[in-house]
């Protein structure tokens, strides 16, 4: 059970089979909105990534030996929210100070991931799938952290991919109405709808 | 009236949902059915009043420095007390909403409510904006989910309505919600070009 | 740094107040959502075994389960089951007779994909109990596999499996144990 195979289907799991934007809607919002271009959008994915997994790690450990020990679960998303933003607001001056050159690829979108669901749903995630009535399952921390980087992971291929599709989607000829926002959401469903391609897989 | 307009600008023009494009994923990932989309939209219209209530209350005591975090605690604590009043008192819901309740706390319409608005306004009008806010919320996605609910499981509300029809299953899933909300806006989009080059004509 | 200080001390205020609130609100709900959990497991039970008058709760090992009785004979085990399906826990509640027969399986809590491995609960329509859950009745615990014996949900067979082995795993451990 324990076995490398458990992580590795962990992360085949959130990239491909229930990919965080395309089939959970987490994260949806950059999903749309930072998706025109392919650089920019790498760079979203791999600022999610960073933060999803840092907050993995954060939000268990605070949840196994803080809120857990005091009975204190009820305080779970007051404290997964504030634990999250600190860290982004941390993690921003910490790359600002020491590399100007990062800090100006990931600065701004780092701002924007407060309130990316993304991050906050993997952090609930993790503690609902691998905790049971209050007690951690075997290999609960390290399964949580790397569904935080699969997590991450899935979100930066859907927003490569979508990114992709539509540098060339700029120059198709799409009815008024439906530029920019409808039409991605179109081409969404589509990816979405190969995606389902994977589900029924587990290993 | 110029109050009123506080509270029908959520409706129509400034709709979350169809215009901003706010709080996206709660509304596609709960709106397989018309009920969970009427208790996800309460959900978040309580947390909406009652934190714009709040911060529009003490707007004069926080310092603008630290606005973010205390909005982010006051949001917090009503998602919460939704979570706990939903598990003691609609129990179903609250399984079928799962995580997303706890999401209400990273929906966009909820901050940027806050940022942009009851965070300068006095307290009656952010009722009023919250209101509005939160009930066009809740029409936008019970649209959504009628749609995807009669099409995707061929019934309303629960209810089947053809027994002699075959639901496509695709509706009911993650394609069906991202197709139907996007054809949505476009029709808006639509709509709203139209009503204004009428405006600008006559 | 005297503003930062007060900057902190509003911040901890706003913290204090919330906790205070959540905490107040929590004590209130509590025994609600509490009774709630038992009423959901009361009914589960009821309809697994209707003929058993009184429902004992024990544990062995770990497991916990009830012991079904009708006038001091037992009549059969109520054992709580969890699954580990698609997107989390299925939590199960599940009969079986002292030698080894399903009397009946209710889902108490899941999490699948609507429309796909959801479809465990599903009624269909002028039907009074689900489909899938009603072929593990009168079944040998020990027997139970997805597709020999148990017909799986069209698209979400990994819901369906994980259905059939948590209950078929669980349910010859316990009867192992409560032999013993």
């Amino acid at each position: 059970m324990d076995s490398i195979s458990a992580y590795i289907s962990i992360i085949i799991s959130t990239v491909f089979i229930n990919n965080f934007i395309l089939s959970r809607f987490l994260g949806l919002c950059p999903f749309i909105g930072v998706s025109k271009s392919t650089g920019p959008a790498v760079s979203m994915g791999i600022a999610v990534t960073f933060v999803t997994t840092m907050a993995s790690i954060l939000t268990w450990t605070i949840y196994e030996f803080v809120l857990i020990p005091f009975g204190l679960e009820y305080l779970r998303t007051l404290t997964f929210i504030l634990v999250i933003a600190s860290f982004v607001q941390f993690a921003e001056i910490v790359i600002q100070k020491k590399s100007p050159a990062l800090y100006r690829v990931l600065g701004i979108y780092l701002a924007l991931i407060t309130t990316n669901c993304a991050v906050f749903g993997v952090a609930v995630l993790n503690i609902d799938m691998f905790f049971l009535h209050g007690k951690p399952l075997a290999g609960s921390f390290l399964k949580s952290v790397v569904q935080g980087f699969g997590a991450g992971a899935g979100f930066t291929l859907a927003m490569l991919l979508m990114s992709g599709i539509r540098e060339r989607l700029e120059f198709a000829e799409v009815p008024r109405c439906m530029k920019d926002a409808p039409i991605t959401f179109i081409v969404a469903s589509l990816m979405s709808l190969a995606f389902l391609g994977f589900s029924g897989f587990k290993i | 009236m110029k109050v009123f307009g506080e509270f029908i600008k959520g409706l129509w023009r400034e709709n979350p949902t169809f215009r901003i494009m706010l709080g996206l994923c709660p509304t596609l990932a709960v709106s397989t059915s018309v009920e969970n989309a009427i208790g996800m939209g309460s959900a978040a219209a309580f947390v909406l009043v009652g934190s714009n209530i709040f911060i529009s209350l003490v707007r004069k005591i926080i310092p603008d420095k630290v606005r973010i975090p205390c909005f982010i605690v006051i949001i917090a604590t009503f998602v919460t007390i939704v979570e706990l009043m939903m598990k003691a008192y609609a129990p179903l819901l609250s399984r079928s909403l799962g995580i997303y309740v706890p999401l209400i706390v990273v929906n966009c319409i909820v901050l940027g409510r806050a940022e942009a608005f009851s965070s300068k306004e006095p307290v009656f009008k952010s009722i009023l904006d919250a209101l509005g806010m939160g009930l066009g919320f809740t029409w936008a996605l019970v649209m959504i989910a009628s749609i995807r609910e009669l099409l995707g499981s061929g019934s309303l509300l629960g209810f089947t309505i053809s027994k002699h029809f075959e639901p496509p299953l695709f509706m009911i899933l993650a394609p069906g919600a991202l197709l139907t909300i996007g054809l949505l806006i476009g029709m808006f989009n639509h709509f709203i070009a139209r009503s204004r080059s009428r405006k600008t004509d006559g | 740094m005297s503003q930062l200080l007060k900057f902190g001390l509003i911040l901890c205020a706003i913290c204090l107040a919330a906790t205070l609130v959540l905490a107040v609100t929590y004590q209130v709900t509590k025994p609600k959502i509490e009774e709630q959990l038992r009423r959901e497991e009361r009914e589960a039970l009821e309809t697994i075994l209707p003929e058993a008058d009184s429902f004992t709760e024990k544990s062995v090992d770990g497991l916990d389960y009830y012991e079904a009785l009708k006038g001091g004979e037992l009549k059969g085990y109520c054992v709580k089951v969890t699954g580990s399906g698609y997107n989390g826990f299925i939590r199960m509640i599940v009969g079986v007779n002292p030698a080894g027969v399903i009397e009946g399986v209710e889902v108490l809590e899941q999490q699948e994909t609507p429309g796909l491995g959801a479809d465990i609960n599903k009624i269909k329509p002028g039907e009074k109990d689900p489909w899938f859950l009603r072929q593990f009745k009168g079944k040998d615990a020990a027997t139970l596999e997805v597709k020999k014996n148990i017909d799986a949900i069209t698209g979400a067979t990994i819901s369906s499996r994980a259905v059939t082995d948590a209950v078929r795993k669980t349910i010859t451990e316990f009867l192992a144990k409560v032999k013993r």
